[in-house]
Order: C-alpha cells, then sequence, then structure tokens
C-alpha cells in the first residue's frame, strides 16, 4: 500500500488539476456566427434529424438543449442578462408569446413572417409559427363506446381514472390557457379540478398513448402527430388506440403551432428561422412528424386536412398568459 | 484551501436562504400553509418511513443471515445483499416500468426504494455484528434461552443501534430521491421541486419548496446523530462468532433471500439486457460512447476534486484541532442535508445572478458535486486521518523533518487507504447522480444518467436500455473496489470459520 501511495497522491493531484483546468477552459456556448444554440422543447426524438440536416445543409453548427417548452422558456427568464440561447424552439405558442410579452425576443424581418399566414405568427413579428398540430382525443374502443363530443364530457365522474394527461406538456398547458381565455378563470378552474380526479398524470404525450396501448388508461388527451409517432413504431396495423375530434369549434380541438423566436443578434439564428420555413424543413414537418405544414405543403393521406378542422376561435397571440395558467395547474394539484 | 472548499459547498444553501428571503417573507409563509405543501409533506414523510422501515427488517434480516447463520450460499447471499448500491434508484425504476407498464404509485415508490436502500442498513448491521461477540448468547442460551430468546433479548439490543442508523439513512436517501420517484410518478418533495423549477414562471416558488425540504432533511439528521449516541458494545472485530443452525428455516429462508435478490437485482438485470439486445440494432454508438466518456471524465474530475478539497478539510479538522475547524467540519454538513435537486437549483439561481461567467460551465457541476459530496469524503478521509498518532509527526519533526515533509511522508500514506475509499465513493456517487447534472451541465453535454433520463421520457424502452446497462456496469467497478475494502476489514471474521 505504501509504495502504492507514492505515485498515486501526486497522480490525483496532477489529473484533479488538469481537470479543474479543462473545465475552467470550456468555452462558453457560440458566440461564433457559425454555430447557434437552441434551446428545444421539442423533443429531440421528433427534430434531431432535421437538426442535422441543417448543418449539412448551411454548415452552421448547433448545440441543443432539449425540455419542456415552459421549462427553457422561464429559464431565459431566469437567465436574464446572461441569456445562452440564441434561438428558443418551442412547441407551443403560449410560451413563445411569454417570451416576446417579456421583451427577450428579438424582431424577426418580414421576410420570414410573410412565409406564414396571419394566424400562425405574433402580431408584431416576435416569433413565427413553422408546424401545426391539433389536440384529440385517443381512446381504447373496447373500453370507451363513444367518444365524447366535448372536452367538458371528460369532467364526468364516469372517467375517474381513464384519463391520460401530461400537465408539464406545452400543448396541455396551452389547451388550458385557452379555456381561460375563452371561458373565463373558473372554467379553466373546475376543469383541472375534474382532470385531478378522473386524470392519470404522465410526463409526456408519448407515455400517454403508450399507456392507451397498453391498456394502462382507457383514453388521452394528445396532440394528433404522437398517434402517428407509435404506429412508426409499432406499425399501424397494430394500434390499439383510435383518434377523435371533438365537435366543430370545441376547445378540445385547439391548433397550436410549434415555432421560433430568436433570442440573440447572432446573424445564424435568423438563417436558422428561415431555413426552418423553406421546403426541407416543412416536408420534414408533413412526412416525418406528421404535423401540419404552415407554408402550405399538404398534409399526409389519412390526416384530417388543416382546414377542415373546425378549431376554437383563439388567436394564438392570446396564449400568451402561460404563468398565469401555470399557477391555476399548480394550484389544482397537478404539477 | 480547506476554507475555500468549505465555502464552495456553503453556496447553495447560502445563495437558497437569500433568494427565499429576498423575496419577501409573507410569500414564504403563504407556501407554508398551503394544503398542497401539506399534502406532499405528508407524502413524503409517509414514504420515507415506510420505506426506512421495511429497509430495517430485510437489511438486518440479510446482515444477520449473512454473519451468523449456517444458511447455505450465504456468502453468494452477502454480495448479492450489497449489490443494488451500483444501481441508481431511478434506473431500478425505468427497468421496472420496462417490464410492467403500469408499475407506479407509492407501492412501486417503496418497493423499488426499499430495495434500493435496503443495502445501507445491511452494511451498517453486518458491522455491528461482526463486532458483537458471542460469548453473551453463548452465556444466554446455557441459561436455557431459547434460540428466539437469545435473538430478541441478547443480539438485538447490540445492533439496534446500527439497524436504527441505517434505517434513517433510508429515510434521508428517499426523502432526497428525485429519479425514481418521477419515473413511478409518486407525488413527493423533490418531484414538486422539479416540476415548480420547470413549470412555473415564479422560481421562487421552487427555492422555498427547496428550502422547506432542507428544514425536513436537517430535522432527521437531528434524529439521527442522537440515536447515533448509543454504539455498538465491542469496537474490535469479535473473538468468537456462533452460526445459528437454521435447520427447520433453511429451505423458506433461503426462498425469501432469492427473493428479495430477484426484486433488486435479477429483474431490473434481466429487463435492461433484454431491452439492450432488442434495441441493439439501432443503438447510436457515437452517441453512446460519448455520454460515456462524459460520465467517466465528470465522475473522475469530480471524484478527485472532492476528495483533495476532503484531504485539506480533514488535515485542517483533525491534525490542527482548532474551534475554527470545528465549525468549518459542521458546516459542511448543512449541505449534506440538501437534496441535490436543490443544490442544482440555487446553484442555477447562484451562478446566474451573482457568476454568470460560469453558469453552464463544466465548473459549476464541479462545484455541484464538491457541494453535494464533500461531507461523504470527508467521513471516509477523517477516520484513518485520526488513527494515525500525532505522536508520530512530534518524532518525524523531532528528526528534522519539515511540516510539508511530514505530510507527505507521515500523514498521507497512512491516510491513503481513506483518500483511495473517498475517491471511489464520490466517484460512484457521481456516476450516479442524477438532478444536478441534468440541470447544470453545459449545453451539448449528456452524461450516461441524463441521456438515459431524457430517452425514459420518450418511453423508448430499447433506445434507453444501452445507457442503462453501461451506467450499471461502470457504477459496479466502484461499487466492487469499495465492497472490496470494507470486507477487507471484516477479514478476521473469515480467519474465524476455518478455526
Amino acid at each position: 500500500m505504501n509504495k502504492k501511495n507514492k505515485w498515486l497522491a501526486p497522480l490525483a493531484v496532477a489529473l484533479s488539476i488538469s481537470a479543474l483546468l479543462g473545465a475552467c477552459a470550456s468555452p462558453a456556448p457560440t458566440t461564433s456566427a457559425e454555430s447557434i444554440t437552441i434551446y428545444s422543447g421539442r423533443n429531440e426524438e421528433l427534430i434531431s434529424d432535421l437538426l442535422t440536416t441543417f448543418t449539412e445543409e448551411t454548415s452552421i453548427e448547433i448545440q441543443v438543449r432539449y425540455g419542456d417548452s415552459a421549462e427553457l422558456a422561464a429559464q431565459i427568464l431566469e437567465e436574464g442578462q446572461n441569456i445562452r440561447a440564441d434561438v428558443y424552439f418551442g412547441q407551443d405558442a403560449g410560451a413563445l408569446g411569454a417570451l416576446a410579452k417579456e421583451g427577450v425576443t428579438k424582431t424577426l424581418p418580414t421576410d420570414i413572417t410573410d412565409l406564414v399566414a396571419t394566424e400562425y405568427k405574433s402580431v408584431d413579428g416576435q416569433w413565427v409559427g413553422v408546424s401545426g398540430r391539433g389536440r384529440v382525443f385517443v381512446y381504447d374502443p373496447a373500453k370507451v363506446e363513444k367518444a365524447p363530443s366535448s372536452y367538458k364530457d371528460l369532467m364526468d365522474p364516469s372517467w375517474k381514472g381513464r384519463i391520460g394527461i401530461a400537465p408539464t406538456n406545452a400543448s396541455f398547458q396551452a389547451f388550458i390557457t385557452a379555456i381561460r381565455v375563452l371561458e373565463g378563470e373558473q372554467a379553466a378552474i373546475d376543469f383541472l379540478a375534474a382532470m385531478k380526479e378522473n386524470g392519470v398524470l404522465f410526463e409526456k404525450n408519448s407515455i400517454i398513448m403508450q399507456a392507451v396501448q397498453d391498456g394502462v388508461v382507457d383514453a388521452g388527451l394528445v396532440n394528433h402527430y404522437y398517434w402517428w409517432e407509435l404506429a412508426a413504431e409499432i406499425g399501424e396495423e397494430n394500434m390499439i388506440p383510435e383518434i377523435a375530434w371533438f365537435d366543430d369549434g370545441d376547445i378540445g380541438n385547439l391548433v397550436n403551432v410549434a415555432g421560433v423566436a430568436v433570442l440573440s443578434d447572432n446573424p445564424s439564428a435568423m438563417v436558422f428561422a428561415k431555413w426552418l420555413l423553406g421546403d426541407t424543413a416543412q416536408k420534414y414537418f408533413v412526412e416525418r412528424t406528421r404535423e401540419y405544414s404552415l407554408t402550405g405543403i399538404p398534409e399526409v393521406a389519412g390526416l384530417k386536412p388543416l382546414k377542415d378542422i373546425e378549431a376554437p376561435a383563439i388567436d394564438l397571440s392570446d396564449l400568451d398568459s402561460l404563468a398565469e395558467t401555470l399557477e391555476l395547474i399548480r394550484k389544482a394539484g397537478l404539477l | 484551501m480547506a476554507v475555500s472548499a468549505v465555502l464552495l459547498s456553503l453556496i447553495p444553501f447560502g445563495y437558497l436562504l437569500v433568494r427565499v428571503f429576498g423575496a419577501g417573507f409573507e410569500s414564504f409563509v403563504e407556501l407554508v400553509v398551503d394544503p398542497r405543501t401539506l399534502e406532499l409533506l405528508v407524502s413524503s414523510l409517509l414514504l420515507a418511513i415506510a420505506v426506512s422501515l421495511s429497509a430495517m427488517v430485510i437489511g438486518t434480516f440479510q446482515a444477520w443471515i449473512a454473519v451468523r447463520s449456517n444458511l447455505p450460499g450465504r456468502k453468494v447471499f452477502a454480495v448479492l445483499a450489497a449489490l443494488p448500491l451500483a444501481i441508481p434508484s431511478y434506473v431500478a425504476a425505468y427497468s421496472w416500468v420496462a417490464v410492467i407498464p403500469g408499475f407506479s404509485g407509492f407501492f412501486a415508490a417503496w418497493l423499488l426504494l426499499t430495495v434500493g436502500t435496503a443495502p445501507l442498513v445491511y452494511l451498517s448491521v453486518s458491522a455491528a455484528l461482526a463486532r458483537f461477540d458471542s460469548a453473551t448468547e453463548e452465556v444466554a442460551s446455557s441459561l436455557g434461552a431459547g434460540k428466539f430468546a437469545v435473538l430478541r433479548k441478547v443480539t438485538w439490543p447490540n445492533i439496534k443501534g446500527a439497524t436504527v442508523s441505517g434505517g434513517l439513512l433510508s429515510a434521508l436517501y428517499v426523502l432526497s430521491d428525485f429519479g425514481a420517484v418521477s419515473i413511478v410518478r409518486y407525488d413527493t418533495f423533490t418531484r414538486a421541486i422539479y416540476n415548480a423549477y420547470r413549470a412555473s414562471f415564479d422560481r421562487n416558488l421552487a427555492a422555498t419548496l427547496a428550502l422547506i425540504l432542507v428544514a425536513v432533511t436537517i430535522l432527521v439528521l437531528v434524529v439521527e446523530s442522537k440515536s447515533r449516541g448509543n454504539k455498538p458494545i465491542g469496537t474490535v472485530i469479535a473473538n468468537r462468532l456462533n452460526r445459528v443452525d437454521l435447520f427447520p428455516w433453511k429451505i423458506p429462508l433461503f426462498a425469501l433471500l432469492a427473493g428479495i435478490a430477484s426484486v433488486g437485482l435479477v429483474i431490473p438485470m434481466a429487463s435492461l439486457t433484454r431491452w439492450s439486445i432488442i434495441g441493439l440494432p439501432e443503438t447510436n454508438w457515437p452517441e453512446v460512447f460519448e455520454a460515456l466518456f462524459s460520465s467517466i471524465y465528470l465522475s473522475v474530475s469530480g471524484g478527485m476534486l472532492t476528495a483533495m478539497l476532503a484531504v485539506a478539510v480533514a488535515l485542517i479538522v483533525v491534525r490542527f484541532k482548532t474551534r475554527f475547524g470545528f465549525l468549518l467540519e459542521r458546516s459542511v454538513w448543512l449541505t449534506h442535508a440538501t437534496p441535490g435537486i436543490v443544490v442544482a437549483l440555487s446553484l442555477v439561481f447562484f451562478s446566474n445572478q451573482v457568476a454568470p461567467g460560469i453558469y453552464q460551465t463544466l465548473l459549476l457541476v464541479l462545484i455541484a458535486y464538491v457541494a453535494l459530496f464533500l461531507p461523504n469524503a470527508l467521513s471516509a478521509i477523517s477516520t484513518p486521518l485520526r488513527q494515525s498518532p500525532v505522536s508520530l509527526d512530534e518524532v518525524s519533526a523531532s528528526l528534522g523533518l519539515t511540516k510539508l515533509q511530514t505530510l507527505r511522508r507521515v500523514v498521507l500514506p497512512i491516510a491513503g487507504p481513506g483518500i483511495f475509499a473517498a475517491t471511489t465513493l464520490v466517484i460512484l456517487t457521481v456516476l450516479k447522480e442524477l438532478p444536478a447534472t441534468l440541470l447544470l451541465r453545459p449545453t451539448g453535454v449528456e452524461t450516461l444518467a441524463t441521456r438515459l433520463w431524457t430517452e425514459t421520457g420518450v418511453a423508448a424502452f430499447s433506445t434507453a436500455a444501452p445507457y442503462a446497462l453501461l451506467l450499471v456496469l461502470l457504477a459496479g467497478i466502484p461499487a466492487w473496489l469499495l465492497n472490496r475494502a470494507i470486507r477487507k476489514d471484516l477479514e478476521p471474521i473469515n480467519d474465524l470459520e476455518r478455526v
């Protein structure tokens, strides 16, 4: 043991000092024009291939930090003067709007915002939607006789412990914001209270899909494309869950966007925002993630076309009161 | 150096106080009396109590079988009983969910954390049993006491202290556990803190919840230090260890131990292996190796840095016994009461407000490791340092050696095994560490643990399994080294058996 220690101690000191120096010298993320840092509320599984393609086409390197849309938005606000992201890629207009409201976003040039119809972008050019998604009801037809006609039907005690929901997920939060904005605070409080009773909490939409497939829950509230994500994994013929839309105009049919906001003066950030609205990216959203293109590329066969969805009448910019929604969800004991 | 190490480890707790009370006392009080807070407190404590009780029963039972019975295969069981330490609780949770999709709630959390923390009790009780001479038991049975009476009246009182302190360690673990309860969806304080952090624009909320949790944990620690008062009878290895003949119970006890081992080890490992094989063709090897490299790099540098700082603190505390040194050691333990998620959170706040340059750098991650694990390293190093008599220093000084030479040639060699143990221990804990690494790492840096965490979110078991399997195998190395060091300590027992 004695002999060993002679070299062990100095070695340890040398190694730890070099490790420490290495740590100190590690560069602060991205200031160079040829590299951008993205905070992505979108799932790695869904978009990492797209980001790789971007780097191949533009030789702009990307560093990504994945998380929930709300988490990363809050993190950007916490960072304050020390924002480390060049681009925020959120999966909900509400989180994007909340950032714009706090004044941390840069105004996008019109050659980017003009690519998208008015209803899918910020009124003053602070963020732009890049893909569309619908909220849907998925259910196991063996256990649910008739899909409900309104989201409010799910408040009935007969649904106790049967519906999978993901309260940490941005799309669920946007749905609650929509209830708050269109039907008032109390309607949202009542719905959340019912969900505390009837809902089964999951971390993510994809896990809800799996849970319906495995028979853990009877039904769930998810975004439409998660059905295709699971189908791609296990084969469409093996899918137990079915998709249903609520009645026309029901808030349960909220159509939301995933979108980007630029947070720094790094020119590559704007390049990225524009690239997401180009054909390569838009086709990727349609074919790979089965979302809706916002620049007019037709949706995949089998998916209800965007123009046929009778979404509730809400301006996506009005979803920016995310902070209040989160407070309600937390008070309901769902977070 | 020692002072700066202690200051480093105090940053999280200190900044948490600043943050919470800087936001105003009213909002703090408002949250403390919130019924939701109470609900979380009850569910956390309920789990902590249930888990520590069952861990105490299982761990004590395993230790008694391993040290004091003649059950066939007890040596194998002795190793199996300690091994779950190498499996991070969130890995175990994940592997169970991969077998039973709906595995969730109180029972799931209880089961996972019980088998995960029983080794803490097992190790503590084994050591106590090994130091307790059988002579007293023989006297008791010669006076006509039956096997069970001996067990209850003689053996139990002597290991009670070890059992209770192991149980409290288990309770502390439950209070700070974040990954497992999240995966099995059981609502506890740590999960609420993380959720408040990620799904609330008001981050003071997370900070306040964190402070409440720290207060609860400190309470548990106080109870622990009180219970540590009654020491086991002997301080040396026992002279004689009798083995109790289990004859009519051999088969059921054997089955019971095998059952515990399968819950804690066999099922998780089988599940991970199965999903790794399924996922093999689609495994993204560059990503796996990158994560493997980051894990090794972070844990080794974290382990060495922490051990080095711990040596500095220990030298001051043990060698130069001053009031200041005592204060240093005590204050380090304050951070020990702070769960990983809280340390991470307060360092995010701290770096953004006070030291923006180190936010999202590896340096900050290392600071978190030092803050979290300095106490563990310190306790591993202090014991051997205390055993090296101060008179040796005096002798070496009288022979003309300078203080530094004495340190290098006399003190450090004696402390060598302790330093080695401390480094290995921290490497093991850093490898398994999740919340601090998750929140503080530089963008783009992924370790096996963070990869696993994000992949389980996607519910694609086949992609996540290779990370989990590698993590367990990697953690097995320091765990094995530590286990070997502990076994060396108990070697005289094996010699006794041969007699």
